[in-house]
Protein backbone atom coordinates (compact mmCIF):
# COMPACT_ATOMS: atom_id res chain seq x y z
CA UNK A 1 0.00 0.00 0.00
CA UNK A 2 2.86 2.33 0.94
CA UNK A 3 4.38 1.01 -1.95
CA UNK A 4 1.62 2.16 -4.40
CA UNK A 5 1.34 5.71 -2.68
CA UNK A 6 4.92 6.16 -3.23
CA UNK A 7 4.03 5.38 -6.94
CA UNK A 8 1.59 7.57 -7.40
CA UNK A 9 3.65 10.49 -6.25
CA UNK A 10 5.97 10.34 -8.77
CA UNK A 11 6.77 12.51 -11.74
CA UNK A 12 6.38 9.30 -13.99
CA UNK A 13 3.13 7.96 -12.70
CA UNK A 14 1.59 11.48 -13.25
CA UNK A 15 3.61 11.70 -16.73
CA UNK A 16 2.05 8.35 -17.57
CA UNK A 17 -1.25 9.35 -16.63
CA UNK A 18 -1.39 12.59 -18.29
CA UNK A 19 -0.43 10.53 -21.57
CA UNK A 20 -3.61 8.12 -20.82
CA UNK A 21 -6.10 10.90 -20.42
CA UNK A 22 -4.77 12.60 -23.52
CA UNK A 23 -5.42 8.91 -25.45
CA UNK A 24 -8.63 8.97 -23.99
CA UNK A 25 -10.04 11.86 -24.38
CA UNK A 26 -8.55 12.39 -28.62
CA UNK A 27 -9.69 8.56 -29.23
CA UNK A 28 -12.85 8.38 -27.48
CA UNK A 29 -14.61 10.81 -26.10
CA UNK A 30 -17.55 10.29 -28.18
CA UNK A 31 -18.59 6.97 -26.13
CA UNK A 32 -18.02 9.02 -22.60
CA UNK A 33 -20.42 10.56 -20.77
CA UNK A 34 -20.03 14.02 -19.59
CA UNK A 35 -19.25 13.50 -16.23
CA UNK A 36 -16.69 10.88 -17.25
CA UNK A 37 -15.11 13.66 -19.41
CA UNK A 38 -15.02 16.33 -16.74
CA UNK A 39 -13.34 13.90 -14.54
CA UNK A 40 -10.83 13.06 -16.40
CA UNK A 41 -10.68 17.01 -17.52
CA UNK A 42 -10.12 17.51 -13.95
CA UNK A 43 -7.74 14.60 -12.97
CA UNK A 44 -4.95 15.74 -16.02
CA UNK A 45 -5.39 19.57 -15.05
CA UNK A 46 -4.14 18.63 -11.21
CA UNK A 47 -1.82 16.06 -13.10
CA UNK A 48 -0.31 18.49 -14.92
CA UNK A 49 0.46 21.23 -12.10
CA UNK A 50 1.73 18.73 -9.93
CA UNK A 51 4.27 17.47 -13.16
CA UNK A 52 5.27 21.14 -14.28
CA UNK A 53 6.12 21.96 -10.00
CA UNK A 54 7.95 18.88 -10.12
CA UNK A 55 10.03 19.85 -12.71
CA UNK A 56 10.86 23.76 -12.19
CA UNK A 57 11.42 23.41 -8.65
CA UNK A 58 13.39 19.87 -8.32
CA UNK A 59 16.99 20.19 -6.49
CA UNK A 60 19.58 16.97 -7.33
CA UNK A 61 19.75 14.84 -3.88
CA UNK A 62 23.22 13.67 -3.71
CA UNK A 63 24.26 11.02 -1.07
CA UNK A 64 28.03 9.79 -0.83
CA UNK A 65 28.37 5.98 0.49
CA UNK A 66 30.79 4.99 3.24
CA UNK A 67 34.01 3.94 1.25
CA UNK A 68 33.54 0.78 3.60
CA UNK A 69 31.25 -0.78 1.28
CA UNK B 1 84.27 14.73 -14.45
CA UNK B 2 85.85 13.25 -10.95
CA UNK B 3 86.81 16.54 -10.24
CA UNK B 4 83.66 18.46 -10.53
CA UNK B 5 82.15 16.20 -8.15
CA UNK B 6 84.13 16.14 -5.60
CA UNK B 7 84.91 20.05 -5.61
CA UNK B 8 84.04 21.59 -2.57
CA UNK B 9 82.45 24.66 -4.34
CA UNK B 10 78.72 23.96 -4.84
CA UNK B 11 77.82 23.82 -8.38
CA UNK B 12 74.66 26.16 -9.91
CA UNK B 13 71.72 23.99 -11.62
CA UNK B 14 73.08 25.62 -14.90
CA UNK B 15 76.50 24.50 -14.43
CA UNK B 16 75.31 20.63 -13.45
CA UNK B 17 72.96 20.52 -16.16
CA UNK B 18 75.00 21.93 -18.74
CA UNK B 19 77.53 18.38 -17.61
CA UNK B 20 74.40 16.42 -17.72
CA UNK B 21 73.22 17.45 -21.11
CA UNK B 22 77.00 17.19 -22.34
CA UNK B 23 77.60 13.82 -20.92
CA UNK B 24 73.90 12.01 -22.03
CA UNK B 25 74.23 13.36 -25.57
CA UNK B 26 77.93 12.64 -25.81
CA UNK B 27 76.90 9.37 -24.77
CA UNK B 28 73.82 7.96 -26.12
CA UNK B 29 73.48 8.85 -30.34
CA UNK B 30 72.73 7.81 -32.44
CA UNK B 31 70.42 4.84 -30.89
CA UNK B 32 67.64 2.88 -31.89
CA UNK B 33 64.85 1.93 -29.23
CA UNK B 34 61.65 -0.04 -29.23
CA UNK B 35 58.80 0.45 -27.03
CA UNK B 36 54.57 0.91 -27.55
CA UNK B 37 53.19 4.13 -27.91
CA UNK B 38 51.32 6.07 -25.51
CA UNK B 39 49.80 9.38 -25.01
CA UNK B 40 50.19 10.61 -28.12
CA UNK B 41 49.57 14.08 -28.91
CA UNK B 42 50.05 16.43 -31.68
CA UNK B 43 50.32 20.14 -30.88
CA UNK B 44 48.91 22.77 -32.66
CA UNK B 45 49.54 24.94 -34.18
CA UNK B 46 53.53 23.69 -34.61
CA UNK B 47 52.43 20.63 -35.79
CA UNK B 48 55.24 18.81 -33.30
CA UNK B 49 54.57 15.37 -31.73
CA UNK B 50 54.78 14.43 -28.52
CA UNK B 51 54.68 10.73 -26.97
CA UNK B 52 56.25 8.52 -24.52
CA UNK B 53 57.65 5.45 -25.72
CA UNK B 54 56.93 2.55 -23.07
CA UNK B 55 57.63 -1.00 -22.03
CA UNK B 56 56.32 -2.54 -19.06
CA UNK B 57 58.75 -1.06 -16.35
CA UNK B 58 59.74 2.13 -17.87
CA UNK B 59 59.03 4.94 -20.16
CA UNK B 60 60.83 7.97 -22.13
CA UNK B 61 59.59 11.26 -23.62
CA UNK B 62 59.85 11.49 -26.96
CA UNK B 63 60.00 14.34 -29.35
CA UNK B 64 58.92 14.17 -33.28
CA UNK B 65 59.77 17.53 -35.21
CA UNK B 66 57.12 18.40 -37.81
CA UNK B 67 59.02 17.74 -40.51
CA UNK B 68 60.22 14.49 -39.68
CA UNK B 69 56.62 13.63 -38.32
CA UNK B 70 55.83 14.46 -42.30
CA UNK B 71 58.57 11.80 -43.57
CA UNK B 72 56.68 8.88 -41.84
CA UNK B 73 55.55 6.28 -43.80
CA UNK B 74 52.62 5.44 -41.35
CA UNK B 75 50.36 7.13 -38.69
CA UNK B 76 51.44 6.62 -35.43
CA UNK B 77 48.74 5.49 -32.94
CA UNK B 78 48.38 4.58 -29.24
CA UNK B 79 49.56 1.10 -28.80
CA UNK B 80 51.90 0.76 -31.46
CA UNK B 81 55.12 -0.47 -30.88
CA UNK B 82 57.55 1.34 -32.79
CA UNK B 83 61.27 1.11 -33.26
CA UNK B 84 62.33 5.02 -32.82
CA UNK B 85 65.88 5.81 -33.99
CA UNK B 86 67.92 9.38 -32.66
CA UNK B 87 69.45 10.63 -29.84
CA UNK B 88 69.21 11.72 -26.65
CA UNK B 89 68.28 15.53 -25.79
CA UNK B 90 68.50 16.71 -22.59
CA UNK B 91 66.02 20.09 -22.04
CA UNK B 92 67.64 22.31 -19.56
CA UNK B 93 64.81 24.85 -18.56
CA UNK B 94 63.41 22.34 -17.10
CA UNK B 95 65.45 19.73 -16.64
CA UNK B 96 63.97 16.84 -18.83
CA UNK B 97 65.51 14.31 -21.17
CA UNK B 98 63.84 12.74 -23.84
CA UNK B 99 64.52 10.90 -27.13
CA UNK B 100 64.97 13.52 -30.21
CA UNK B 101 63.25 11.00 -33.04
CA UNK B 102 65.35 11.08 -36.29
CA UNK B 103 63.24 8.55 -37.94
CA UNK B 104 60.51 6.01 -36.66
CA UNK B 105 59.69 2.35 -37.97
CA UNK B 106 56.59 0.33 -37.25
CA UNK B 107 57.33 -3.19 -35.38
CA UNK B 108 53.94 -4.47 -34.87
CA UNK B 109 50.72 -4.08 -32.56
CA UNK B 110 52.12 -3.57 -29.07
CA UNK B 111 51.80 -5.81 -25.68
CA UNK B 112 48.99 -3.79 -24.45
CA UNK B 113 46.96 -4.26 -27.41
CA UNK B 114 47.30 -7.51 -27.96
CA UNK B 115 46.13 -8.36 -24.69
CA UNK B 116 43.10 -6.00 -25.29
CA UNK B 117 42.24 -7.61 -28.79
CA UNK B 118 42.91 -11.38 -27.15
CA UNK B 119 40.21 -10.49 -24.16
CA UNK B 120 38.09 -8.80 -27.04
CA UNK B 121 37.64 -11.59 -28.63
CA UNK B 122 37.50 -14.04 -25.78
CA UNK B 123 34.58 -12.49 -23.52
CA UNK B 124 32.88 -11.92 -27.15
CA UNK B 125 32.80 -15.22 -28.04
CA UNK B 126 31.45 -16.23 -24.07
CA UNK B 127 28.64 -13.82 -25.02
CA UNK B 128 29.39 -11.30 -22.36
CA UNK B 129 28.51 -8.42 -25.27
CA UNK B 130 25.25 -10.39 -26.61
CA UNK B 131 22.27 -7.72 -27.39
CA UNK B 132 20.17 -10.09 -25.76
CA UNK B 133 21.74 -9.98 -22.27
CA UNK B 134 21.67 -6.12 -22.66
CA UNK B 135 19.04 -4.69 -19.92
CA UNK B 136 16.54 -1.53 -20.63
CA UNK B 137 16.97 1.68 -18.94
CA UNK B 138 14.27 2.51 -16.94
CA UNK B 139 12.86 6.80 -18.52
CA UNK B 140 12.36 8.62 -15.94
CA UNK B 141 15.02 7.09 -13.07
CA UNK B 142 14.59 7.98 -8.98
CA UNK B 143 17.56 6.51 -7.66
CA UNK B 144 20.94 6.54 -9.66
CA UNK B 145 24.23 5.11 -8.23
CA UNK B 146 27.48 6.61 -10.12
CA UNK B 147 30.77 4.80 -9.18
CA UNK B 148 33.42 7.23 -9.67
CA UNK B 149 36.16 8.91 -8.25
CA UNK B 150 35.16 10.78 -5.45
CA UNK B 151 38.03 14.17 -6.24
CA UNK B 152 37.58 14.03 -10.04
CA UNK B 153 35.84 16.43 -12.46
CA UNK B 154 33.51 13.64 -13.71
CA UNK B 155 31.02 13.60 -10.84
CA UNK B 156 31.39 17.39 -11.04
CA UNK B 157 30.08 17.52 -15.03
CA UNK B 158 27.54 14.65 -13.82
CA UNK B 159 25.73 16.99 -11.63
CA UNK B 160 25.66 20.08 -13.30
CA UNK B 161 24.38 17.99 -16.24
CA UNK B 162 21.69 16.25 -14.43
CA UNK B 163 20.98 19.62 -12.34
CA UNK B 164 20.05 21.46 -15.69
CA UNK B 165 18.45 18.61 -17.41
CA UNK B 166 16.20 16.45 -14.53
CA UNK B 167 17.28 16.80 -11.39
CA UNK B 168 14.31 14.43 -9.76
CA UNK B 169 16.62 11.68 -8.76
CA UNK B 170 18.67 11.12 -6.10
CA UNK B 171 22.29 10.49 -7.08
CA UNK B 172 24.20 8.02 -4.71
CA UNK B 173 28.25 8.23 -5.25
CA UNK B 174 30.16 5.25 -4.59
CA UNK B 175 33.62 6.72 -4.22
CA UNK B 176 36.70 4.60 -5.78
CA UNK B 177 40.18 4.51 -6.77
CA UNK B 178 39.79 4.59 -10.81
CA UNK B 179 43.45 4.00 -11.78
CA UNK B 180 46.26 1.98 -10.35
CA UNK B 181 46.88 -1.04 -8.15
CA UNK B 182 43.62 -2.15 -6.71
CA UNK B 183 41.61 -0.29 -8.72
CA UNK B 184 40.14 -2.94 -10.63
CA UNK B 185 38.79 -4.63 -6.83
CA UNK B 186 37.33 -1.34 -5.88
CA UNK B 187 35.17 -1.07 -8.90
CA UNK B 188 33.96 -4.65 -8.79
CA UNK B 189 33.59 -4.52 -4.82
CA UNK B 190 30.98 -1.22 -5.89
CA UNK B 191 29.51 -2.86 -8.55
CA UNK B 192 28.68 -5.91 -6.37
CA UNK B 193 27.79 -3.33 -3.26
CA UNK B 194 25.58 -1.14 -5.52
CA UNK B 195 23.69 -4.25 -6.39
CA UNK B 196 22.89 -5.68 -2.40
CA UNK B 197 22.66 -1.81 -1.28
CA UNK B 198 19.02 -1.10 0.31
CA UNK B 199 17.88 1.33 -2.03
CA UNK B 200 16.88 -0.30 -5.61
CA UNK B 201 19.00 1.66 -8.12
CA UNK B 202 17.58 1.97 -11.80
CA UNK B 203 20.62 2.65 -13.16
CA UNK B 204 24.90 2.61 -12.13
CA UNK B 205 27.04 4.67 -14.06
CA UNK B 206 30.83 3.55 -14.29
CA UNK B 207 32.34 6.93 -14.75
CA UNK B 208 36.14 8.08 -15.27
CA UNK B 209 37.46 11.37 -17.25
CA UNK B 210 40.15 11.16 -19.96
CA UNK B 211 43.64 9.40 -19.59
CA UNK B 212 45.79 7.56 -21.60
CA UNK B 213 45.17 4.36 -22.05
CA UNK B 214 47.01 3.13 -18.79
CA UNK B 215 45.53 5.07 -16.95
CA UNK B 216 41.95 3.74 -18.50
CA UNK B 217 43.39 0.19 -17.90
CA UNK B 218 41.26 -0.70 -15.34
CA UNK B 219 38.09 -0.62 -17.60
CA UNK B 220 39.58 -3.28 -19.41
CA UNK B 221 39.95 -5.98 -17.04
CA UNK B 222 38.46 -9.03 -17.18
CA UNK B 223 37.26 -9.01 -13.42
CA UNK B 224 35.61 -5.58 -14.33
CA UNK B 225 34.10 -7.37 -17.00
CA UNK B 226 32.64 -10.03 -15.21
CA UNK B 227 31.48 -7.86 -12.35
CA UNK B 228 29.46 -5.50 -15.17
CA UNK B 229 27.97 -8.86 -16.99
CA UNK B 230 26.67 -10.27 -13.43
CA UNK B 231 24.99 -7.09 -12.36
CA UNK B 232 21.53 -7.02 -12.06
CA UNK B 233 21.42 -3.55 -12.44
CA UNK B 234 21.72 -1.68 -15.82
CA UNK B 235 25.07 -0.61 -16.11
CA UNK B 236 26.17 2.39 -18.18
CA UNK B 237 29.96 2.43 -19.21
CA UNK B 238 31.33 5.87 -19.23
CA UNK B 239 35.30 5.98 -19.83
CA UNK B 240 37.26 8.78 -20.92
CA UNK B 241 37.08 10.15 -24.42
CA UNK B 242 34.55 9.68 -27.60
CA UNK B 243 37.95 7.84 -28.96
CA UNK B 244 38.28 5.43 -26.10
CA UNK B 245 36.65 2.30 -26.08
CA UNK B 246 37.53 0.02 -23.09
CA UNK B 247 36.07 -3.52 -22.32
CA UNK B 248 33.70 -2.32 -19.88
CA UNK B 249 31.89 -0.62 -23.04
CA UNK B 250 31.19 -3.28 -24.41
CA UNK B 251 29.86 -5.56 -21.64
CA UNK B 252 27.80 -2.12 -19.95
CA UNK B 253 24.37 -2.27 -21.08
CA UNK B 254 24.90 1.14 -22.72
CA UNK B 255 27.99 3.08 -23.56
CA UNK B 256 28.54 6.60 -23.00
CA UNK B 257 31.32 8.35 -24.87
CA UNK B 258 31.85 10.63 -22.16
CA UNK B 259 30.44 11.28 -18.44
CA UNK B 260 28.91 14.15 -19.42
CA UNK B 261 27.43 12.28 -22.24
CA UNK B 262 25.96 10.06 -20.20
CA UNK B 263 23.79 12.29 -17.90
CA UNK B 264 22.48 13.44 -21.32
CA UNK B 265 21.43 9.82 -22.27
CA UNK B 266 20.16 8.86 -19.64
CA UNK B 267 18.21 11.36 -18.37
CA UNK B 268 15.25 13.16 -19.76
CA UNK B 269 15.28 16.94 -20.97
CA UNK B 270 13.23 19.26 -18.53
CA UNK B 271 12.34 21.79 -21.55
CA UNK B 272 11.59 18.62 -23.76
CA UNK B 273 8.71 17.51 -20.58
CA UNK B 274 7.57 21.32 -19.81
CA UNK B 275 6.78 21.80 -23.56
CA UNK B 276 4.99 18.15 -24.55
CA UNK B 277 2.95 18.86 -20.65
CA UNK B 278 2.05 22.55 -23.01
CA UNK B 279 0.68 20.18 -25.57
CA UNK B 280 -1.12 17.58 -23.43
CA UNK B 281 -3.19 20.76 -21.77
CA UNK B 282 -3.73 22.29 -24.99
CA UNK B 283 -5.53 18.65 -25.81
CA UNK B 284 -7.16 17.98 -22.61
CA UNK B 285 -8.85 21.79 -23.20
CA UNK B 286 -9.41 21.71 -26.39
CA UNK B 287 -11.17 18.73 -26.36
CA UNK B 288 -13.29 18.81 -23.00
CA UNK B 289 -14.36 22.70 -24.31
CA UNK B 290 -14.79 21.41 -27.79
CA UNK B 291 -17.72 18.56 -26.29
CA UNK B 292 -19.08 20.95 -23.93
CA UNK B 293 -19.64 23.34 -27.07
CA UNK B 294 -21.39 20.26 -28.40
CA UNK B 295 -23.23 19.86 -26.17
CA UNK B 296 -24.52 23.38 -25.86
CA UNK B 297 -25.13 23.32 -29.82
CA UNK B 298 -27.21 20.00 -29.44
CA UNK B 299 -29.12 21.87 -26.47
CA UNK B 300 -29.65 24.74 -28.36
CA UNK B 301 -30.88 23.13 -31.61
CA UNK B 302 -33.42 20.99 -29.69
CA UNK B 303 -34.77 24.34 -28.15
CA UNK B 304 -35.47 25.45 -31.28
CA UNK B 305 -36.95 21.89 -32.80
CA UNK B 306 -40.51 21.85 -34.08
CA UNK B 307 -41.66 19.28 -31.47
CA UNK B 308 -41.22 21.78 -28.65
CA UNK B 309 -43.23 24.56 -30.35
CA UNK B 310 -45.76 22.09 -30.80
CA UNK B 311 -48.20 22.74 -28.05
CA UNK B 312 -48.21 26.42 -28.73
CA UNK B 313 -49.52 25.49 -32.50
CA UNK B 314 -51.92 23.29 -31.17
CA UNK B 315 -53.35 25.84 -28.88
CA UNK B 316 -53.27 28.12 -31.83
CA UNK B 317 -55.23 25.85 -33.68
CA UNK B 318 -57.75 24.96 -31.05
CA UNK B 319 -58.12 28.84 -30.73
CA UNK B 320 -58.55 29.26 -34.48
CA UNK B 321 -61.21 26.65 -34.85
CA UNK B 322 -62.91 27.74 -31.96
CA UNK B 323 -63.39 31.18 -33.17
CA UNK B 324 -64.59 29.57 -36.76
CA UNK B 325 -67.17 28.03 -34.38
CA UNK B 326 -68.58 30.93 -32.82
CA UNK B 327 -69.08 32.50 -35.58
CA UNK B 328 -70.73 29.64 -37.51
CA UNK B 329 -72.97 29.75 -34.49
CA UNK B 330 -73.56 32.99 -34.37
CA UNK B 331 -74.64 33.19 -37.88
CA UNK B 332 -76.99 30.25 -37.46
CA UNK B 333 -78.57 31.64 -34.80
CA UNK B 334 -79.54 35.23 -36.65
CA UNK B 335 -80.86 33.18 -39.40
CA UNK B 336 -83.05 31.57 -37.34
CA UNK B 337 -84.46 34.25 -35.78
CA UNK B 338 -84.49 36.10 -39.28
CA UNK B 339 -86.89 32.48 -40.57
CA UNK B 340 -88.92 33.66 -37.10
CA UNK B 341 -88.90 36.96 -37.78
CA UNK B 342 -89.93 36.67 -41.30
CA UNK B 343 -92.47 33.96 -40.87
CA UNK B 344 -94.23 35.56 -38.25
CA UNK B 345 -94.91 38.95 -40.19
CA UNK B 346 -96.10 36.86 -43.16
CA UNK B 347 -98.60 35.45 -40.78
CA UNK B 348 -99.33 37.97 -38.92
CA UNK B 349 -99.80 40.22 -42.48
CA UNK B 350 -102.73 37.18 -43.47
CA UNK B 351 -104.29 37.67 -39.99
CA UNK B 352 -104.95 41.18 -41.03
CA UNK B 353 -106.38 40.94 -44.41
CA UNK B 354 -108.29 38.13 -43.08
CA UNK B 355 -109.40 39.71 -39.52
CA UNK B 356 -112.56 41.77 -38.44
CA UNK B 357 -111.10 45.07 -39.07
CA UNK B 358 -109.65 44.65 -42.63
CA UNK B 359 -113.54 43.44 -43.08
CA UNK B 360 -115.12 46.42 -41.65
CA UNK B 361 -112.93 48.53 -43.48
CA UNK B 362 -113.83 47.43 -46.81
CA UNK B 363 -117.32 48.21 -45.47
CA UNK B 364 -119.95 45.64 -45.15
CA UNK B 365 -122.67 45.45 -48.38
CA UNK B 366 -125.79 43.83 -47.00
Amino acid sequence: MVKKKEEENSFEYSYRRIGEIVDELESSIEEKSLEEIISAYQEGLTLLKICREKLEEAELKIEKINSQF
Amino acid sequence: MEEIFSNDIPLTVSELTREIKISLESQFTPIAVTGEISSFKRAYPSGHCYFSLKDANAQISCNLWKTRYQHLKFEPKEGMTVIVRGRISVYEPRGSYAIDVASMSEAGIGDFQIAYQKLKARLFAEGLFNESNKKPLPEFPVNIAIITSESGAVIEDFKRVAENRYPLFTLYLFPVTVQGKGSAESVCRAIASANKYKVKFDIIILARGGGSPEDLWTFNEESVARAIFASEIPIVSAIGHEIDYPISDFVADMRAPTPSAAAEMILPDRNELLESLKQSKAVIRNSVTGIIQEYKEFLNNTEKNYVFKRPKDMMNEFKLRLDEKYEKLGREVSDRIKKLKEGLEYTGSILEKIGPDATLRRGYTI
